[in-house]
């Protein structure tokens, strides 16, 4: 793996502890957790010549209350401007704290609440498929948010469907807002339970770009589902694995910290 | 009126490719002949009201007019949410043909009624809703949601229903269906035939057809407050969240002094069993009880 990739993760990085510190806002953890996959997404998979082109890859941000990590995404790709970027979650700003669809052409489906972008990206492949496209479309959910009823729903309907131009990401971290998926509820194996809904599955270390980028790029007639294994946290020593960090504020003396850290990990 | 509106969507998709129909696992004897003509663009996602709200969504997004056919609790209810965020927060013109309006459904069970339908709608920016009483206002009602930019939700009772109007009717404005003097009973959707019924002892009473529950011709409705000095609003639908309580606070806003009665069903969970007629006289909302209440009230 190139290490200008690794870069761009760590820039990412960077400016996520960036906004959340000007911000004041929460959330910091479960965006770094899932910045490798939206950089092998943005950098490595992902085909968009134009917003408007019908047949460009569509990515969809589930869970939405990680939208720092896709807007630094989109900053570091050079979808967003500076100035939007860093207007994140202030006053009068142009991107808020959880996905609006309204706010910028990079931004396909508007989410915040859980459970909403599998059932969406049913509808998008399905529309591809009536097309004769062979673009694709891609999901990321957290893996709390496997407890909505709706996935399930919609994980049932894909295969039926034929839709093998559809990949779900799952940000397994194991880390929810209140405690941990693996003592709330019956949540593994996950990778058993796609697989009994008749998807491919993958599962993979959500933190290594090169396995991400060879799961995403695997060959497969049927809807694929890539189970990351991640650190809420990832990159911040401190922030790592802490249910906190879903919660707390980066202030300057934790940005500092932060970057710091990044920057060495290179 | 339901096949009414299953002819128009079938044409629609017929000449337009991007036409799309899903059904929550409903339509049983309507859509056989779609299902057969167009199966690419229908789909029965089956018995999940989540999944099928988002895959229109998706759909819509992609381009495609999207027409949702279910029973109205499993169009709007059990799935609130998904139509909150995955569609009329993002204003994607979806139409939701819903079935069985207010209580045509019994005795089915409150389960099966939809009678907080409007509330639950209008709760919702940017939606259409329309309670059409006949099948031209079923087909016209169509053709509005059609060229609408907006969401849009029909609701619709059954099947069987006379033809009361004719071709030329514009359904966005109050329908005048008899004039009158001083007061007059405004109506919307399945509750047609107790009105009319009414209609025929309450001699100098205007009766209005009004399908457009939101948005409405304000002009129009102005005019009509201006017109009369007391209306009773009548709907198969609980008393507080409808019609009624739409056009009370549209009044209030505009400073308008007009006496506005309902006459409509207290809100309350439906145990009484029996069929449409018999529920409507218990709950007050039949010929008989309409007679009695504008006579008296």
């Amino acid at each position: 793996m190139d290490s200008s990739l690794k870069q761009k993760a760590i820039n990412i990085r960077k400016n996520i502890l960036k906004i959340a510190n000007s911000s004041k806002g929460p959330h910091t953890g479960t965006a770094l957790s899932c910045v490798d996959m939206l950089t092998v997404l943005y950098f490595k998979v992902l085909h968009v010549d134009s917003f408007s082109d019908e047949n460009r890859d569509i990515f969809i941000l589930s869970k939405g209350h990680g939208a720092m990590a896709l807007y630094a995404t989109l900053y570091e790709r050079g979808y967003l401007k500076e100035d939007e970027f860093f207007s994140y979650y202030q006053n009068g700003g142009k991107l808020p704290a959880h996905l609006d669809r309204d706010t910028n052409e990079a931004i396909e489906v508007s989410s915040g609440s859980l459970g909403h972008g599998l059932p969406q990206a049913l509808g998008f492949a399905y529309s591809k498929k009536l097309k004769n496209l062979d673009s694709k479309v891609y999901v990321l959910m957290g893996d709390g948010e496997t407890q909505e009823g709706s996935v399930w729903e919609a994980a049932m309907l894909a295969p039926k469907m034929g839709l093998s131009n559809l990949t779900v990401l799952v940000d397994r971290n194991n880390l929810q807002g209140y405690g941990r998926p693996s003592e709330l509820v019956s949540f593994e194996s996950l990778d058993e339970k796609f697989k009994s809904f008749n998807w491919d599955v993958f599962r993979v270390d959500g933190h290594n770009l090169k396995e991400i980028e060879k799961a995403l790029h695997t060959m497969s007639n049927k809807p694929k589902a890539i189970i990351c294994d991640t650190v809420k946290g990832k990159g911040v020593s401190f922030m790592e694995d802490e249910l906190k960090w879903h919660y707390y504020i980066v202030t300057d003396e934790f940005l500092k910290q932060g970057c710091e850290e990044l920057e060495r990990s290179l | 009126m339901r096949n009414s509106a299953a002819k128009k969507i079938f044409e629609y998709c017929k000449k337009n490719r991007d036409g799309f129909l899903i059904s929550g696992d409903a339509g049983f004897g309507v859509w056989e002949e779609f299902q057969k003509e167009l199966p690419k663009q229908y789909i029965n996602t089956g018995i999940n009201e989540a999944a099928m709200s988002g895959l229109a969504a998706g759909l819509a997004l992609s381009g495609h007019k999207v027409f949702i056919y279910n029973i109205i609790p499993f169009l709007l209810m059990r799935n609130y949410e998904q139509v909150r965020v995955d569609i009329a927060y993002q204003n994607l013109p979806i139409v939701f043909v819903g079935i069985g309006s207010g209580i045509t459904y019994a005795p089915a069970g409150m389960t099966h009624y939809s009678v907080e339908d409007i509330t639950v709608a209008k709760s919702l920016p940017n939606m259409n809703i329309i309670s059409p009483s006949d099948p031209v206002q079923v087909k016209k009602a169509l053709d509005f949601a059609i060229n609408s930019s907006n969401p849009t939700f029909i609701r619709i009772s059954r099947s069987g229903e006379p033809t009361l109007f004719d071709d030329n009717i514009d359904i966005t404005k109050p329908l005048h269906v008899k004039e009158g003097k001083d007061r007059v009973i405004v109506f919307h959707g399945s509750i047609v035939d107790e009105v009319l019924k009414a209609s025929e002892k309450l001699d100098d009473v205007a009766i209005v057809s009004m399908p457009f529950i939101s948005p409405f011709d304000e002009k129009e409705v102005k005019n009509m407050f201006e017109k009369y000095k007391k209306v009773y609003v009548v709907e198969e639908h609980f008393e507080e969240g409808g019609l009624g309580t739409i056009l009370s606070d549209f009044a209030m806003k505009n400073r308008i002094d007009t006496n506005i009665q309902k006459i409509a069903i207290k809100n309350q969970y439906i145990h009484d069993i029996g069929d449409c007629s018999y529920l409507r006289e218990k709950l007050g909302i039949d010929a008989k009880s309409i007679v009695k209440r504008v006579k008296h009230g």
